[in-house]
């Protein structure tokens, strides 16, 4: 009987076609020898580090910068009492120089355990990809004096690319509040006048673009000539900052209570409540309870998951990052600005008090080290 | 009524409509070449029968009896994930022979679900799945393991 080695590459490609992250991919490329030749090593090859506004003769320019937020467990035939997952941020723009990113926030780790493999092997792991994130970098020094182009870095950008990498869109809040678009072949960003209030947030979500302001006013935006608005949901009334999260297929707000401790400089966040959408009366309505699911309003990127196939502890909250922190790198640990809400009580406090959700972030779990996986 | 016989010597009576839902087999007999016994010599009666099973649940309600063929879509999708439960050395006979045969959705159908059971898993939990053997040269070892690293700075 010929084996699945032997699968016809027309049939493997009809199942490599059906995966959906780079990582799978990769597992399936590694299996055998056939496998490895038939299957590419990117379906959808995008350019990394490409360049972004272009600055005319300037020696410094922006690039996007991607991020992928990763679940990592072990594989099924190790014994395991408790669901135990790494969750980690890995930008791997350049090969061979990975960086690891908390996944909620910007901070880098460079300071890795002893014995931790430096030369780290996903391929030993079962790899989830639960979200990615964008970010614009300085490809070099920006001379002081510039404004403008340069100082758009702190927004939130959402980004997508056509099947062949060439053409892409890229939205992000520009700092004055208001929308800005980049499209590949433009020569500069293309601001989007059509919103009253600043823009909160932004997520490309089941093929396009959504955009919330201030009060919770969310449209979809039509890449064209010029780009077109539509309304998804109306305003809501009540917090202070909106944000755009994915759970289950279906699309969330989360609207963020702040307690103002010195008005506009540092803001701590006091509570929380979750919206979904009403597509049909185009609301937003107020859900109590999240049941096995957890949101994670990251600095940069949002994404969710499920509690039991996670951590092993309950779901129902949000890991969340504040701004009430002055992120000066040399005091920051792994924890710093994160926090937790629980929806079930409104419970919520410094992500360290909560070992158990805490852990899945830092330190790598042992099971990353041991040589005893095969 | 039409009847294939399989590699292995079993035959199958089927109404039309339900034979038309393999394009090869609908070919042929629109090629004049089917005669009283249709041979396919490529797929084993086992196999052969799971695919005139497909066949018979998903034949297009318009030309469907009443009773005897339609189902709501729910029950449809219902019966299909039932159907895709099946060891891997079956699901390979059958993706090749849903190929064979050219019946797309039941092909699609076998690549999903592959492709599920593939989603999220390592490498080698991938391989005793599937129960295929690791079969790369030493050099070919390390290329993959390049690509399957990441290397921290």
């Amino acid at each position: 009987m010929a084996g699945w080695s032997q699968l016809p590459k027309d049939l493997l490609l009809l199942i490599a076609q059906r995966l959906n992250t780079r990582f799978d991919l990769l597992s399936l490329r590694s299996v055998c020898s056939s496998w490895h030749a038939f299957i590419p090593y990117s379906l959808h090859p995008l350019p990394s580090r490409f360049p972004i506004l272009p600055t005319n003769g300037n020696s410094w320019g922006l690039y996007l910068s991607s991020r992928r937020i990763l679940c990592l467990r072990l594989p099924e035939s190790h014994c395991q009492s408790t669901i135990n997952s790494w969750l980690i941020k890995v930008e791997e723009d350049v090969p061979d120089m990975a960086h690891l990113v908390n996944p909620l926030s910007t901070f880098q780790f460079r300071h890795f355990p002893p014995n931790f493999p430096k030369n780290f092997e996903f391929s030993r792991f079962r790899v989830f990809e639960l979200g990615r994130e964008y970010v614009l970098q300085y490809m070099n020094h920006r001379p002081s004096g510039e404004a403008d182009e340069g100082s758009l870095h702190k927004g939130k950008v959402t980004f997508s690319c056509a099947s062949n990498g060439d053409d892409f869109v890229m939205l992000t809040i520009h700092v004055s509040g208001k929308l800005a678009l980049f499209r590949h072949g433009n020569k500069k960003l293309t601001l989007i006048d059509d919103m009253s209030s600043p823009c909160d947030d932004l997520i490309f979500f089941k093929g396009e673009f959504y955009a919330v302001d201030n009060t919770g006013r969310t449209v979809v935006v039509a890449i064209g000539s010029p780009p077109v608005l539509s309304l998804v949901a109306d305003s809501v009334s009540g917090g202070n900052k909106k944000s755009l999260v994915e759970s289950n297929g279906e699309l969330l707000m989360v609207d963020t209570y702040f307690d103002q401790v010195i008005h506009g400089i540092m803001e701590r966040a006091v509570q929380f409540k979750v919206f979904k959408l009403d597509q049909m009366k185009r609301v937003w309505v107020e859900i109590e309870n999240l049941g096995d699911r957890i949101l994670f309003l990251g600095e940069k990127s949002t994404f969710s998951a499920v509690a039991s196939e996670f951590c092993g502890c309950a779901g129902n909250c949000i890991y969340y990052t504040n701004s009430f922190f002055f992120p000066c790198g040399q005091e920051d640990d792994a924890y710093t600005g994160l926090g937790i809400f629980n929806l079930e009580n409104g419970n919520m406090g410094p992500l360290s008090s909560f070992p158990d959700y805490a852990k899945v972030i830092w330190p790598p779990p042992a099971w990353v080290y041991s040589d005893n996986i095969v | 009524m039409i009847t294939l016989k399989s590699s292995d010597g079993e035959t199958f009576d089927l109404d039309e409509v339900v034979a038309v839902e393999m394009k090869t087999i609908k070919n042929m007999m629109e090629d004049g070449c089917a005669e009283s016994v249709i041979p396919v010599p490529n797929v084993e009666g086992k196999i052969l029968g799971k695919v005139i099973e497909y066949c018979k649940k998903h034949v297009k309600k318009s030309t469907a009896k009443a009773e005897e063929h339609s189902l709501s879509d729910a029950d449809l999708k219902a019966w299909d994930s039932d159907f895709i439960k099946l060891d891997p050395a079956t699901l390979f006979d059958l993706i090749r022979a849903a190929k064979h045969l050219d019946v797309n959705s039941l092909l699609d159908l076998l690549c999903q679900a592959v492709a599920d059971m593939i989603k999220g898993k390592s490498t080698e939990e991938i391989r005793n799945l599937f129960n295929i053997e690791n079969d790369f040269t030493p050099e070919e070892e390390q290329e993959i393991l390049r690509e399957n690293q990441w290397v921290f700075h």
